[in-house]
């Protein structure tokens, strides 16, 4: 696929246009990166494509190399992968809790304290996502304000 | 938890250690030896120990997150070393059953070894109550 950029003029509206032959998976993930920087995710559950605000999202996990975006009731799989969301999402209070899980800090109700240096982030749905001790200085720093 | 956060604990420990063995000390004293006089030297002893135990437990220091297994298994030698320390350091009074001594000896050990991981835990539990309070925070500046 060629790329072509065209810089217009500020009064005209910007556009991303993609021509291909057919709508296979690389379109797909190129749509999602794009909805992704505007703040809306395209998941995947039971064949059928779903669109998702940023602040509808409790968390994201990494389970046998696929990413599976999670709301308060529902849970559909992403394209992207979990260390491109890291850097996409973290001005947006999305904080590495573990090694597959990418937490909405806006969407935890309380941390408890759990066996084995590691904290659990009791989420509003009541579900709740480990945060394993290698992230809880991350944590730390992210609440005090640094990041 | 780094390295530095762990010696950071084990400081901690050292002084929780050394505040309770003092207090263990004294009841124990009171019921076997209460007519015996301390010296200033002897004030060492629980210095000593506490430093003993406190280095029996890097062997609870992972580098990389250990499962729930491993954790017990390890917390268990360290409970064991730590009870050889104390058994092997502190001399049975003269006029006293030695075996009655050690076995008490053992069981206030094991009673000190739970209250300071319950201090420990409760320490967490501060520590991820203060979390939360924060987060709270964070969350009502950007609503």
């Amino acid at each position: 696929m060629q790329t072509k950029i065209t810089v217009v003029k500020p009064e005209i509206p910007e556009v991303l246009e993609i021509r291909c032959h057919r709508i296979g998976d690389e379109v797909r993930e190129i749509i999602a990166f794009v909805k992704s920087r505007q703040g809306q995710f395209t998941g995947y559950s039971d064949d059928a494509q779903y669109e998702i605000a940023v602040g509808d999202i409790f968390y994201f996990e990494s389970v046998d190399n696929k990413t599976f975006l999670y709301t308060e009731s529902n849970v559909y799989e992403i394209k992207q992968k979990l260390y491109e969301l890291e850097e996409m999402l973290a001005e947006k209070h999305f904080l590495r809790v573990s090694k597959s899980a990418l937490l909405n800090l806006m969407k935890v109700s309380a941390i408890r304290p759990a066996f084995n240096s590691r904290f659990i982030a009791v989420l509003f749905s009541g579900e709740q996502v480990v945060i394993t001790r290698k992230y809880v200085p991350a944590l730390k720093q992210a609440l005090k304000g640094d990041k | 938890m780094t390295f530095k956060e762990f010696l950071i604990s084990r400081v901690q420990l050292f002084f929780f250690l050394v505040t309770l063995i003092f207090a263990v000390s004294m009841i124990l004293g009171l019921i076997f030896t209460p007519e015996q006089e301390l010296h200033y030297y002897q004030l060492i002893g629980p210095f000593l120990i506490a430093a003993l135990c406190v280095l029996t437990t890097f062997v609870s220091y992972f580098r990389k997150e250990p499962s729930v297994w491993q954790l017990v298994l390890r917390h268990s030698i360290q409970l064991i070393l730590i009870e050889l320390v104390v058994v092997t350091q502190i001399t049975p009074p003269v006029d006293g059953n030695p075996m009655v001594f050690r076995i008490i000896l053992g069981a206030v050990v094991f009673a000190v070894y739970l209250l300071a991981s319950l201090m420990l835990w409760l320490q967490k539990y501060i520590q991820s109550k203060k979390l939360t309070e924060q987060l709270k925070k964070l969350q009502q500046s950007n609503s």
